[in-house]
């Protein structure tokens, strides 16, 4: 187990390699001028060549990725040019937010993906299953942005229950702790803090959920539907076990196995996914402060959110499949 | 005490019966024995009892009674709280009928936590080592795929008997496991089954089998009851003209060789079954008469047939002297051959060696055999002849070739030479074409035109038993049985010098099993080719092949003339496998 996480973390490093080499390439070759972009725009051609070659970026690419990465090494992944603050920080003040946003959402996925799974394996059979099939079909086609509209429009807008934009009430103190807002009210004790930052999450989170739970209904209803086929089922009826006890027992545990990789490659289209959503509502997280840096040309928060994106990714992956080895036995070693 | 009683019992799919006034009565403490060919319907029987039926079947007609209660008319709660409690299942594939997610512990405490009885842990202790596995507390912690098949039976075995069932179900028991561990199993069954007084339900294709351990057998055909009696009467002096024909299609692993008696044709499928009228053997018996096809013969005491009396007269052909000349080329020769597997990861160094250092030769025409339990490298020897693994030392000579090391030349003069033959038909049939292209494939390789093709095919099929409107269906139209043939016809359809065969006749019925062991012989007079014959049961080696190799771990431990073998094994191992298929 640790084994595998540690092989994992290894593998890790050279992808990261790629990744902010592919990015950092990738961002230069656009036509956007850095240099000029972070001066004044009454700045002259002279004063924008100085500042080019201050920035090094008179020098070839490679020398250019060569002193990012040592400079990265040693924690500094350059200034934002539009917010003139350390890229660092600025990630790292957003990152909570859509972390927060993310597992949220992913929950809410979880908890519908698993419940609706469950309750279309139980009309298996039924004269109702092509109805509710056809349903998840339907919701499936939903994209996210979609539900986000939606949502702001019923119960924001129509019912007025729900609030619409950013993570908190203006009204209230932010307590700023760990960045994340909903441990942070917890640690300072404000429930009215809480609950404002909770009424906020709501409809992200649902809207996100809601767009990445009919494919977890999908596969956790036919992975059932296959179990239910294996000899151990049966064996399982025939020692008179409950319905109930064979479900929960039996065969979800096994059934789980190609939903969590399913879950897995999910959690890192969430936070892809999360991006519009975060604009719709505008909720301060990474996708906004993206979505802004690239408004801008802001080269290095774009370089620096893609490498998040690409940590993120790797983690959740390394997660799930030390999660895989816990619920598979047989990848575990005697 | 009457266990269970089935009186009049009649399970049908729509209007199609698969079993027809089923009438069985097994005592407690008894072991009643129901043996058939495939399809037959022995499953729909357990099945019953444990209200499984697939999809679309139900209980037409008759009653099923356990312990003087009504099965099928019970709620649903009080059925199930019979089931692990007052009955046991033990199934046929026993490394899919543990949960591969939950250790052997975990499983077995849920039952015995079910069944009310306390200290799980030290009874599960104790019922495994009723079961005589080793290291039962080591056991609780392990998950299936880490136990044999031949433990995991023991493991469900011990569920079974757990609960000290009043009557346990065993649906093919052993059919999943080798000999050496089929023989295991059923001492070990019986032995429970006497020490609680259990009533067993023994399900099985086997006649022999059920011979040496039942009471009682009743003998299904085509979904109906057509012979009933004492276990030994029935195998020894069968009444119903079918019992004799599977007896006499049976090659015989002691006393003196005899010619197998091929059973024509099939049973017929559920709905021409419906059609027929009168007997639904007569299409098959030999001594069918006049009035058979004009009623159904009622049960008698024994048989339900309407001329017993010609039962004892039924006879397999003389034996043909054997004159299938052995030529004194060696087709095959075997060289100190190795193969290493490599085992675990790049850091871990060695492996298995399957195959260690055999020497032994194929002659021109003739049938060697290799025996052995599973995982002693059977498979894998023949897999290095035909070049499906490259050995790892040793050298393989194809018709006075060294073919060890590739190059295109050997390949080509082994692809020439040798061929083999698998027993999984799945992955060797290609979906999308006819039955009879599939048989006459090699054929059309050759040019050999469509007319003379199809001839061919047809005939290929008549002779595996196969209906004559097989040929034009696709493989999925097919039963398993039905595409073992298929696949089976398709190597034989043109005959290498020297064709593999590994365990093409285990899981099939000694019906048909008869017919291809009968098909092999003819061919062979009439075509001579040798054969290397992967298998384990010694019944069909006896009866088919010249000499036999033994194989134990990976090694040729004795080898030489089947006759000379069977009679005086010199190896203690070889002896074991006669002793364990003899049912010692
Ligand atoms: N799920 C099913 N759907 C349709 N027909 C079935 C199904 N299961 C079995 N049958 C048919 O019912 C008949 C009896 O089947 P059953 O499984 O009882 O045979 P069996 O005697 O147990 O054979 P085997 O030795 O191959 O296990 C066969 O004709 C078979 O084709
Ligand atoms: S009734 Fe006739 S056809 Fe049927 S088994 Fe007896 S003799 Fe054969
Ligand atoms: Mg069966």
């Amino acid at each position: 187990m640790l084994l595998i996480l540690a092989r994992r973390a290894l593998t890790a490093v050279p992808i990261l390699f790629v990744v902010s080499l592919m990015l950092f390439v990738a961002l230069r070759v656009l036509p956007v001028d850095p240099a000029a972009m972070s001066m004044p725009p009454s700045a002259t051609l002279a004063e924008i060549d100085a500042m080019r070659s201050q920035m090094g970026l008179d020098r070839p690419l490679l020398e250019q990725y060569g002193i990012w990465l040592n400079q990265a090494a040693h924690g500094d992944f350059g200034q934002s040019l539009h917010l003139r603050r350390p890229v660092l920080r600025l990630v790292a003040d957003t990152l909570p937010a859509t972390i927060e946003l993310a597992v949220a959402a992913m929950l809410v996925a979880s908890a519908l993906g698993v419940g609706g799974g469950l309750a279309l394996f139980a009309l298996r059979g039924r004269r109702a299953e092509l109805a509710a099939e056809s349903a998840t079909t339907v919701l499936m086609s939903v994209p996210e942005f979609l539900w986000a509209l939606l949502f702001i429009f019923v119960f924001g807008v129509l019912l007025q229950a729900l609030p619409f934009t950013g993570r908190l009430d203006a009204s209230l103190p932010r307590p700023d702790i760990t960045g994340f807002l909903l441990l942070d009210a917890v640690l300072v004790g404000r429930v009215d803090v809480l609950w404002s930052a909770l009424a906020h999450l709501v409809l992200p989170a649902a809207a996100l959920g809601l767009a990445f739970a009919p494919p977890i209904v999908r596969v956790l209803r036919s992975s059932l539907l296959d179990v239910y086929h294996d000899d151990y089922i049966r064996q399982a009826r025939l020692r008179g076990l409950s319905e109930g006890r064979i479900l929960c027992r039996h065969a979800l545990k096994n059934a789980a196995l190609p939903m969590l990789t399913l879950m897995g490659v999910q959690f890192g289209f969430l936070f892809g996914g999360s991006l519009l959503v975060e604009v719709i509502y505008s909720y301060p997280g990474l996708g906004n402060l993206m979505v802004d840096a690239v408004r801008n040309a802001d080269l290095p928060i774009i370089q620096m959110v893609g490498l998040t994106y690409c940590v993120l990714v790797l983690a959740i992956n390394t997660l799930v499949d030390g999660l895989y080895v816990v619920l598979n036995p047989k990848l575990r070693r005697r | 005490m009457t266990v269970l009683r089935a009186e009049g019992l009649t399970v049908a799919m729509g209007d199609v019966p698969v079993l027809r006034d089923i009438g069985l009565s097994l005592e407690a403490g008894q072991v009643l024995g129901l043996v058939g060919e495939s399809g037959a319907g022995k499953s729909m029987l357990g099945r019953a009892i444990a209200r499984m039926l697939p999809a679309g079947f139900g209980v037409v007609g008759g009653a099923l009674a356990f312990d003087g209660a009504d099965l099928l008319a019970m709620p649903a709660a009080r059925h199930r709280a019979l089931l692990g409690r007052e009955i046991a299942f033990v199934p046929q594939e026993p490394l899919t009928a543990l949960n591969p997610v939950l250790t052997i512990g975990r499983q077995f405490g849920e039952h015995l936590k079910r069944l009310g009885i306390p200290r799980a842990r030290d009874a599960a202790i104790a019922a495994f080592e009723a079961v005589h596995l080793r290291d039962p507390a080591g056991l609780l912690g392990r998950y299936p795929h880490q136990l044999s098949g031949g433990m995991c039976q023991r493991v469900l075995i011990a569920m079974a008997f757990a609960g000290r069932p009043k009557l346990v179900v065993a649906d093919e028991p052993t059919t999943a496991l080798d000999v050496t561990i089929e023989a295991n199993i059923v001492r070990l069954m019986a032995e429970l089954q006497r020490g609680h007084g259990t009533a067993v339900l023994f399900i099985t294709h086997n006649l022999r089998l059920a011979a040496r351990i039942c009471d009682d057998i009743a003998v299904l055909y085509s979904g109906a009851v057509v012979e009933r009696g004492r276990g030994r009467d029935v195998l020894a002096q069968p009444a119903h003209p079918y019992t004799r024909c599977l007896q006499l299609a049976d090659p015989p692993l002691t006393g003196p060789p005899r010619a197998l008696y091929a059973l024509p044709e099939t049973m017929p499928g559920l709905r021409d079954a419906m059609r027929m009228k009168g007997c639904r053997f007569a299409p098959r018996c030999p001594v069918a008469g006049d009035e058979c096809t004009r009623g159904s013969p009622p049960m008698g005491p024994r048989a339900a047939c309407f001329r017993t009396e010609l039962t004892g007269g039924i006879a397999a052909p003389s034996l043909q002297t054997q004159q299938h000349g052995v030529g004194m080329d060696n087709v095959l020769e075997a060289i100190g051959l190795r193969k290493r597997f490599a085992t675990g990861g790049l850091f871990r160094r060695g492996g298995t060696l399957a195959v260690r250092g055999a020497d032994f030769i194929v002659r021109d025409g003739e049938f060697v055999a290799v025996v052995g339990e599973s995982g002693s490298g059977k498979s894998t020897l023949g897999r290095l002849v035909v070049g499906l693994e490259t050995a790892s030392g040793g050298r393989i000579v194809l018709d006075g070739r060294d073919v060890t090391r590739g190059g295109e030349a050997a390949r080509r003069h082994r692809v020439a030479t040798v061929r083999m033959v698998f027993q999984d038909p799945q992955s060797a049939l290609n979906p999308r074409r006819r039955v009879i292209d599939l048989v006459t494939q090699t054929l059309e390789a050759r040019g050999v035109g469509r007319s003379a093709r199809r001839e061919r095919g047809r005939a290929l099929l008549a002779e595996m038993g196969l209906p004559p409107d097989a040929a034009g269906r696709m493989p999925h139209q097919l039963s398993g049985g039905q595409k073992q043939r298929v696949n089976i016809a398709r190597a034989l359809c043109s005959l290498p010098r020297l064709l593999v065969a590994d365990e093409i006749v285990s899981g099939l019925d000694v019906s048909v099993q008869a017919q291809l062991l009968l098909l092999l012989a003819r061919l062979r007079r009439e075509h001579r080719f040798a054969l290397l014959f992967i298998s384990h049961d010694l019944a069909v080696v006896r009866h088919l092949c010249d000499r036999v190799l033994v194989m134990r771990s990976g090694e040729i431990v004795e080898q030489g003339a089947v006759a000379e073998v069977f009679a005086n094994p010199r190896h203690e191992y070889t002896r074991e496998l006669l002793a364990a298929a003899r049912g010692h």
